[in-house]
């Protein structure tokens, strides 16, 4: 009896191994069953998914109502350049930028978002045409943020298509709604990240006035920027809590002050809690340009990106500037403040809940923006046989491999200061450490050695993750250095893969991983195969007796165990 | 069973409000061509701050005349917040009966902007339908605006980032409006709320 119990218990168990589904099997138990009996007859696989490409209109890519703002301007005496971006700067905002708040007439000022007192420009000591005593009002700003009325971050400020970090920004100084409008929750142009480039003459006597809009106190540090430990009132001048001075609490101010005798590129950041408050946005570039006569800078740069007002000496040598600002984000951090909205539990949250130390970066920004939104406002538009200078800021706390296709930029300056011609180096990847600036030249001309000419050439960080985002690519800080023919009109740039072409990308999908990333380029052969639950139980050799047997040996392991409790 | 019927007057009252909204804005649209010819003008910016779309003579259609007139001298700052708050109003809820001329004066008492707008006004007398003011740091600015005849709770906030929401939000209600928005500090609930 036992003997025959064992047979029909052996060959259950021999019957469950002959017919389970492969996945239910350890490798090797499927190698051995396929070398016994052979490995089973072909099975169709699943067809490929249906897949929607997304669509959308290169016009609204680009915002139809700036249209006008890409041809050159003359405003209040301000020359303003032509910009072939999707979306190119203001040309108020730079004329009241460069000409002053104060100086600018109120029909400027209107169509600018600055408040009167943003950017005041007055006195020229030396006689040399242009003011020399600069004053600039920053506030602290939140976008992305909680609100205890609506989920969802306000205002909303995407850094790509449906990514919206939290951030801390400093604003120029400005007026009225912080959205485009009252309908909307869209953050208005002046509310987003990295904090404006900042630009003042070599010899100005300049004070920044930081007014703390903010729940939080904040400092600024002028990281590279000739200032004295001290303001002329004797307050600390540094940015630096407890060494230097008190932070600037909720609703104060306070105003720091520099004279900067040395002109490079420098870079600003809040200097409270700076483990948590620079990654959270408080940085921007600070430029000193050299001096010289009748040399009204551009101020203020909104989001970094181009410069459509140049300073003098850097017209003399290039025919285009651009700043380009890098800052790597960790949505772990930066998220934080969209989970509470009392400032105690953001707090808490930000500087102690959060670690550091376990960083690990998700999203790459150049001038706030991940491909594709980069395509829109932070594109290195060029021609052939000319100069240009970009000014090149690592704000995030990973280090940056920058490379430029088809061009061998050299650099002219590192940290903000003048290397001699013999120090120069012409190269295709630079090391931009955390915190440091690199002024690059490039020269235009199709030698083989400073370009290989015409194109749509890739500028991306060469560190692999940071040309996703989130994991998802193409994404990052992903930009294009391109010439202007091969642009097409509203200032995207032509591309190679048909209808969907770059709008494939504009789509919360996409960067949430739900659309097939090579489907565009042939969707039979690259989207998703569709699920099939059947396939796991059709790929059994007899279903019918596997059930069988399952339910045939559970029985008899129930039998038995009511038999031995009674 | 009580509750359930709340909860159901509740639904039915916000579904009319919200039908009446639509229809309003309807109308109001039809006026907004000639409105925004006026925006320039009913704008006054300077350094102490501006006073957008002020009204103090034109009465909203639906009134005959103005029916009483009120002055509200508002404190803003950091020194008027609610615990677990950064900012504050000295008073949050404002009661006026319809067709009231109500003249705002806002001082600051921090050392940055702060602002008081109301939004909701009839769109052919206020564009957007909002009356702002905004004050730089230290000053006091005043402006007028004249509300229309329906009861009503219009918002009144600060819409610089944040400020609403760590809280610079605050009510008018206009005649017999029993409605309240939320997270008014002080007065009522927010649909979000940290758990402590």
């Amino acid at each position: 009896m036992r003997v025959l119990h064992l047979l029909v218990f052996s060959g259950l168990l021999f019957g469950i191994f002959y017919n389970a589904p492969q996945n239910l099997l350890p490798a090797n138990l499927i190698q051995l069953r396929a070398s016994w009996f052979g490995p089973g007859e072909f099975r169709k696989r699943p067809a490929s998914a249906e897949i929607e490409i997304p669509s959308i209109n290169t016009e609204d890519i680009c915002h139809p109502e700036v249209a006008n703002w890409r041809k050159s301007f003359r405003i209040d005496d301000v020359e303003i350049d032509s910009a072939e971006d999707c979306r190119p700067d203001n040309p108020w905002d730079v004329a009241a930028a460069v000409k002053g708040t104060n100086n600018v007439s109120m029909s400027t000022l209107h169509q600018s978002l600055f408040a009167p007192d943003a950017i005041e420009k007055s006195q020229d000591r030396d006689g040399d045409g242009d003011p020399d005593l600069i004053e600039i009002r920053l506030e602290v700003m939140e976008i992305n943020g909680n609100s205890p009325d609506i989920k969802g971050p306000v205002p909303e400020f995407e850094i790509a298509p449906g990514v919206t970090p939290g951030f801390w920004i400093f604003v120029p100084k400005s007026r009225g709604m912080s959205t485009v409008d009252f309908e909307s929750n869209i953050a208005n142009r002046f509310m987003r990240m990295p904090g404006p480039a900042i630009r003042v003459e070599q010899g100005d006597e300049v004070r920044i006035t930081l007014e703390n809009t903010h729940y939080l106190p904040h400092t600024i540090h002028f990281h590279g920027v000739d200032h004295p430990f001290k303001n002329p009132q004797g307050d600390g001048n540094d940015g630096v809590p407890l060494f230097s001075e008190h932070p600037v609490m909720p609703g104060e101010k306070k105003t720091y002050w520099l004279k900067p005798r040395h002109a490079g590129t420098m870079f600003y950041h809040c200097h409270v809690q700076p483990q948590a408050h620079i990654l959270m946005g408080l940085q921007g570039m600070f430029i000193i340009e050299e001096n010289r006569p009748d040399n009204w800078v551009q101020t203020i740069n909104i989001g970094a990106g181009r410069v459509r007002a140049p300073s003098q000496a850097v017209k003399e040598q290039f025919d285009r500037e651009f700043d380009m600002h890098y800052l790597e984000v960790d949505k772990e951090l930066n998220n934080q403040i969209q989970n509470f909205n009392d400032p105690r539990l953001i707090s808490r949250a930000v500087h102690r809940r959060y670690n550091v130390t376990q960083r690990q970066a998700d999203y790459f920004t150049l001038n706030g923006q991940s491909f594709p939104y980069t395509m829109r406002d932070s594109l290195l538009i060029m021609e052939e046989n000319q100069r240009y200078k970009l000014r090149v800021l690592n704000g995030g706390s990973e280090g940056l491999s920058l490379h430029i296709h088809g061009h061998k930029p050299t650099i002219t300056h590192r940290d903000g200061v003048a290397l001699s011609a013999s120090q120069r180096e012409q190269r295709d990847v630079f090391w931009l450490s955390s915190a440091q600036r690199l002024d690059l030249s490039i020269d235009t001309t199709n030698d083989g050695l400073n370009a290989y000419g015409p194109g749509a050439w890739l500028v991306h960080d060469h560190r692999e993750a940071s040309v996703t985002t989130n994991g998802i690519g193409p994404g990052g800080g992903v930009s294009l250095l391109v010439y202007k023919n091969y642009l097409t009109e509203p200032g995207l740039p032509k591309n190679v893969m048909g209808a969907a072409g770059l709008a494939t990308f504009f789509s919360e999908k996409y960067y949430a991983g739900d659309i097939p990333v090579l489907a565009q380029m042939d969707p039979e052969s690259f989207s998703e195969p569709v699920t099939d639950n059947q396939f796991t139980f059709s790929a059994l050799r007899s279903p019918l007796f596997f059930v069988f047997s399952v339910a045939f040996i559970c029985g008899l392991m129930v039998t038995v165990w009511v038999w031995r409790r009674d | 069973m009580g509750n359930l019927a709340k909860l159901l007057t509740a639904l039915i009252v916000s579904c009319a409000m919200h039908l009446l909204v639509a229809q309003q804005s309807e109308d109001e649209n039809g006026h907004s061509e000639m409105s925004h010819q006026h925006m320039h003008h009913k704008m006054d910016m300077d350094r102490d701050g501006m006073v957008m779309h002020a009204n103090d003579s034109i009465v909203p259609k639906d009134c005959e005349r103005i029916s009483e007139d009120f002055e509200f001298e508002i404190k803003v700052g950091r020194e008027y917040a609610e615990v677990g708050y950064t900012f504050g109003y000295d008073q949050h809820e404002f009661r006026v009966p319809g067709c009231s001329r109500i003249k705002v004066t806002l001082t600051n008492k921090d050392d940055v902007r702060h602002q008081w707008m109301v939004h909701g006004l009839p769109r052919y007398l206020y564009p957007q339908g909002m009356f702002h003011l905004e004050v730089n740091g230290r000053r006091t600015r005043a402006g007028t605006f004249i509300v229309p005849s329906d009861d009503r709770t219009y918002l009144i906030h600060c819409d610089m980032t944040q400020h609403m929401e760590k809280g610079l939000k605050a009510q008018l209600i206009v005649g017999g409006s029993k409605t309240d928005l939320p997270s008014i500090p002080g007065i009522s609930g927010s649909n979000e709320r940290d758990n402590y």
